[in-house]
């Protein structure tokens, strides 16, 4: 009989706070300097200082900063004197969080910092991100992930679970503005794409305090305690997938035991509006499910932040008076790796 | 700690070559993975998790290539992390590994770290495709410059340190390295590159990958009742600190000194010197010996380069220094880490074929990455409790 | 208002193939698709190892093809750069015949009304095959392959490389304090910012203080001296590589400026040959004139504008060999 931590839930560890910088479409701050402000943010309502971190992780991608060993730059921000126990995935720092869950648990230490970064105006996603494909058959061909994106889309609209005007209320509704109609009257931009159904180019960074329980409760009132945390992945190609089916979500749901009890609020890291129709579909969200109430990836995609923010709108909710939510954080094409993370008010 | 016990039951590693021209990116990783698989007896099944470790992707020019090899690595559908620490990755990438286990996550998890840089040029990567680039060694130059003043070690022992790795390698099937007839003569006379360091005391680059199993204590015990005694883990850590600052000292950095006094807590080790049997450190430029020498502890500051004058630090001394021929020999920069870590486990599981240190109990395994910022390391043990 | 840097990040990547795909690049050069049985499945693109499992596949090709039906599809108005055709075209999942895997590459299809799924597709080759994906360079509809421009037919020995360059432009911010010591620098000013918490002062625009992690502003400016002490050094024989600019040992100084504890890394040095360097060398900044090139930051010491470099100027070397502990 596996433990419970085996099971993907377990230590008692805690989300107390966290920060993001204005996501912006394009700033005039570097990483670094993103990377600074952000962490001070998420430290100074808790008195906490950089001395009382124990342990940092940083998510970010030389790739899209455009500069090898670009995290070590980033350093600079964590006031690593005297030296931290730090760590940095090139992953979504909602990874980044991961790693931290996992060594917080380790015991001999309490409180940990993670960041995620990236300055996605700095690059053209579109040449960027071909990169990270295949790199016999599909990179050079330039596939693009809004390609990619577009033929998942087909997939789900055949299988049902949306259609281009489910997928344009998905875009009113993150946006806070927009008439389905209009917004079905303008062109495809990689059909059934429009304009709408993408993400925004956002910059940004969020950094997160985590602290194991005890600490945690002298902290904050009322901790967001990662109750379940689980990670898994698919095969790379999308011509091997189905792609009206995300079946790494579903099982690092189920390892994250989405199914121990009901949830209020599912922050799903969704780039696209039919991510989010089939995110939901796959995950078995009720309508009793506040899905995306921050905006979520449409509003806001800093990427390499994008999840670790969802994972903090859904800490909030926790924290401000709700009982249990879940945060989903994806990479690759096609929503090839996906997280889940869920939070609730009790351990 | 309340960690449990982890211990590493299967070790494996690509042949290493300048360029591996005879294997695609997915088959450079596999050839260890399977390396690893079948030396811990099981197949990709017994698989939990797998944690990548890699070097930035401008090497290769395939970004985030865990994405790309997630079913390479038969990790459908199980969880797939990727670390990235500079040089110390596949250091680090171990230690993510194990923690996994360590607090119960998982049971049995794969580590893999690789590098295939002859696909791209490895002094353009570390440039950022500038001009001018330093290269590796243009950072560390001054740096060993500092040391030798410090240490008042006679010029000679940058050469050793070059003669014995390589000496060391030609009993290491996999280096990639193989100078039948490497002296003293011949490392003195080779090319300065970055004045002290000659071409012959540097690293190579090279193509290579490397793949750990880690499992839990039960897993250990089997692979121990099966006859084949597991490296278990008695104490890891990481250290961090900032490139440059007014008052750093990168020839004996903090993080180090750090890094060591915690695995050595964690590992019950109150006299590094006597009670570590064997140690794979980081050195990609010769004059690194004496440096992490002092740095961990194995001698006292400005000493280093006594044991490796008095012969402490060959295959056939009191403490056997890169047994398997080291960074010097072999350096697929991702797995550069890993081979260290995993070659330390594998001395205390009297696995290391002809390169094996004699009776090795404690070994520790350590890397380092950027100016000299990153730091991992680990202890291993023939046991849990080897100082009884 | 920031400065903007463009800088534009390409290298030729060279891959090796490995045996499958390396089969399958060589096939395309001889018009022909292989794909690679898995079971009762035949995977198209051909892979090492079974994409569901890992387990190793064997090497036992199908042709495919070469025409296929069109499974799915989208339509690109404003092709990349990156992408096999400059006009509008759509890029497709095709399941070649005999395949049970679609391989996803572009449509000429002229329109987005002319792809439905089930049309029929065939490859349009390259006259002069390579052995890359984009042999072919598209798919065009109907049943009839066709070959664009001279055939030159397969290459002689089997196909075991691939080009691919990689050429991304990235544009990153120049930070406020590195556009204000390439300012001061115009006007000979070396400019430090002193650290208000551990009073440590950085040079070469670095605008920050990584002890505390606290942005320096115009507020915390200090005029440094432009005489300094070599403390150590580094001597560079350069390799090539694409973007190399060096073909000379060439030398990176630590120059300890007067008075103070900043040391300038990886300092330029001006008519100092590689073998006359030497710690407690005396050295002085060299300005660049107003129309001369700025050095605008980026390599590893810092941006340090119209300061050039270093000069020896003359003095006696200062006798103190532990200066070479001066490193930072």
């Amino acid at each position: 009989m596996p433990s419970r931590s085996e099971m993907g839930r377990g230590g008692d560890i805690a989300i107390v706070g966290w920060a993001q910088t204005p996501m912006e479409r394009h700033t005039e701050k570097s990483e670094t300097q993103l990377l600074m402000d952000v962490i001070s943010a998420a430290l100074a309502p808790l008195g906490l200082t950089r001395a009382d971190i124990d342990f940092t992780c940083l998510g970010s991608c030389d790739y899209i900063t455009g500069q090898a060993f670009s995290f070590v730059s980033n350093l600079d921000a964590i006031g690593a004197w005297p030296p931290k126990r730090d760590s940095h995935v090139e992953m979504d720092g909602a990874w980044a969080l991961y790693e931290a869950w996992l060594r917080l648990q380790e015991g001999d230490i309490e409180i940990a910092v993670v960041t995620g970064s990236g300055r996605s105006s700095t690059g053209d996603p579109s040449l960027i991100y071909p990169m990270e494909m295949d790199p016999y058959f599909l990179a050079p061909l330039g596939a693009d992930p809004l390609t990619f994106a577009a033929l998942q889309a087909r997939a789900v609209i055949a299988s049902g679970i949306a259609d281009e005007r489910s997928m344009a209320e998905v875009a009113i509704r993150s946006r806070s503005r927009g008439d389905v109609d209009a917004l079905l009257a303008e062109d495809y931009i990689r059909e059934p794409l429009r304009r709408h159904d993408v993400p925004p180019i956002t910059d940004g960074a969020a950094a997160m305090v985590v602290a194991t329980g005890d600490r945690a409760r002298r902290l904050v009132e009322r901790p967001a305690y990662i109750t379940g945390f689980d990670h898994r992945t698919e095969c790379h190609n999308p011509s091997f997938r189905a792609l009206d089916d995300s079946p790494s979500t579903r099982l690092a749901a189920e390892a994250a035991g989405l199914g121990d009890g009901p949830i209020e609020v599912a922050e799903l890291q969704a780039a696209f509006t039919h991510e989010e129709l089939l995110l939901a579909d796959v995950l078995d969200l009720g309508d009793d499910v506040s899905v995306n109430p921050s905006g979520g990836a449409l509003r806001a995609n800093p990427i390499m932040a994008t999840g670790l923010c969802r994972i903090g709108h859904a800490a909030d909710h926790v924290m401000s008076g709700g009982h249990r939510a879940l945060a989903h954080s994806t990479s690759g094409p096609c929503l090839q790796q996906n997280l889940v993370c869920i939070v609730a008010d009790t351990p | 700690m309340s960690t449990r016990p982890c211990a590493v039951v299967g070790v494996g590693q690509t042949h290493h070559k300048s360029r591996r021209l005879d294997v695609s990116f997915g088959g450079l990783v596999r050839e260890a993975v399977f390396r690893a698989l079948d030396d811990a007896r099981m197949t990709m099944a017994d698989i939990d998790a797998v944690i990548l470790g890699k070097a930035p992707d401008l090497f290769e020019g395939v970004m985030k290539p865990e994405l790309y090899l997630s079913d390479a690595l038969g990790a459908v559908g199980k969880p797939m992390f990727r670390v990235h620490t500079a040089g110390s990755v596949g250091g680090t990438t171990a230690i993510v590994a194990a923690s996994h286990i360590q607090v119960g996550k998982h049971r049995t998890v794969l580590a893999v770290a690789f590098e295939k840089q002859s696909e791209g040029n490895a002094q353009f990567a570390l440039g950022s495709g500038r001009g001018a680039s330093l290269g590796a060694g243009g950072a560390f130059a001054p740096f060993i410059r500092a040391y030798i003043h410090r240490s008042r070690a006679p010029e000679h022992i940058g050469w050793k340190v070059a003669v014995k790795d390589r000496l060391n390698a030609l009993k290491n099937p996999y280096a990639h390295l193989r100078i039948e007839d490497i002296s003293i003569e011949k490392v003195k006379a080779s090319p300065m590159m970055w004045e002290p360091i000659r071409f012959l005391e540097s690293c190579p680059s090279s193509d290579g990958a490397c793949a750990m199993v880690l499992t839990d204590e039960q897993g250990g015990d089997a692979a121990a009742a099966d006859g084949r005694p597991p490296a278990w883990i008695l104490g890891a850590s990481s250290r961090s600190e900032p490139a440059s600052f007014p008052g750093r000292d990168p020839v004996r950095p903090a993080a180090a000194l750090q890094c060591a006094a915690d695995v050595y807590n964690q590992a019950g080790i109150t006299d590094p010197r006597r009670q570590i049997d064997t140690a794979e450190l980081y050195v990609p430029f010769s004059w690194h010996e004496p440096i992490w020498l002092e740095a961990f502890g194995l001698a006292d500051e400005g000493d280093g380069w006594k044991l490796v004058e008095d012969g402490t630090t060959e295959l056939g001394g009191s403490l056997p220094i890169n047994a398997s021929g080291g960074v010097l020999s072999s350096n697929p920069i991702g797995a550069s880490g890993l081979l260290r870590f995993a070659e330390a486990a594998n001395q205390v599981r009297g696995a290391a074929g002809e390169h094996q240190v004699d009776g090795a109990k404690v070994a520790i395994g350590m890397a380092y990455g950027a100016n000299s910022q990153y730091f991992s390391t680990w202890a291993v043990g023939r046991s849990l409790q080897p100082f009884g | 208002m920031t400065r903007f840097v463009a800088s534009t990040i390409t290298f030729p990547y060279k891959r090796s193939l490995g045996p499958v795909v390396g089969a399958f690049m060589s096939a395309l050069t001889e018009r022909r698709i292989l794909g690679i049985r898995n079971g009762a499945a035949v995977l198209v693109p051909p892979m090492e190892w079974d994409p569901t499992t890992g387990a190793e596949l064997a090497h036992d090709f199908v042709e495919v093809g070469p025409a296929g039906t069109i499974k799915s599809w989208t339509w690109v108005p404003f092709p990349s750069e990156q992408h096999p055709l400059a006009h509008p075209f759509a890029f497709a999942l095709i399941l070649l015949d005999g395949s049970t895997t679609p391989l996803l590459h572009a449509v000429d299809a002229g329109s987005p009304n002319a792809m439905v799924e089930g049309a029929r597709v065939a490859p349009r080759w390259r006259g002069t095959r390579l052995g890359r994906i984009d042999d072919i360079v598209c798919f065009i509809p109907g049943e009839t392959p066709e070959t664009e421009g001279d055939d030159t037919g397969p290459t002689e020995e089997p196909v075991t490389r691939m080009d691919y360059l990689a050429s991304i432009t990235y544009r990153n911010p120049v930070p406020d304090a590195t556009d204000r010591a390439i300012e001061a620098s115009k006007d000979q000013c070396l400019l430090g910012l002193r650290c208000p918490t551990c009073k440590r002062v950085y040079a070469g625009g670095r605008g920050y203080c990584p002890i505390d992690a606290l942005e320096l502003g115009p507020d915390c400016e200090v005029e440094l001296p432009h005489v300094g002490t070599i403390t150590n050094f580094c001597i560079v024989t350069p390799v090539q590589y694409p973007g190399q600019t060096e073909t000379e040992p060439f030398v990176r100084a630590f120059v300890l400026l007067d008075g103070t504890d900043v040391i300038i890394p990886y300092a330029v040095v001006i008519d100092l040959p590689a073998d006359e360097v030497r710690v407690g060398q005396r050295v002085a900044g060299v300005w660049a004139s107003p129309a001369e090139e700025m050095d605008e930051g980026g390599g590893m010491g810092g941006a340090w504008g119209a300061l050039t470099g270093w000069i020896p100027n003359g003095e006696p070397d200062v006798d103190d060999p532990d200066l070479v502990n001066r490193i930072f």
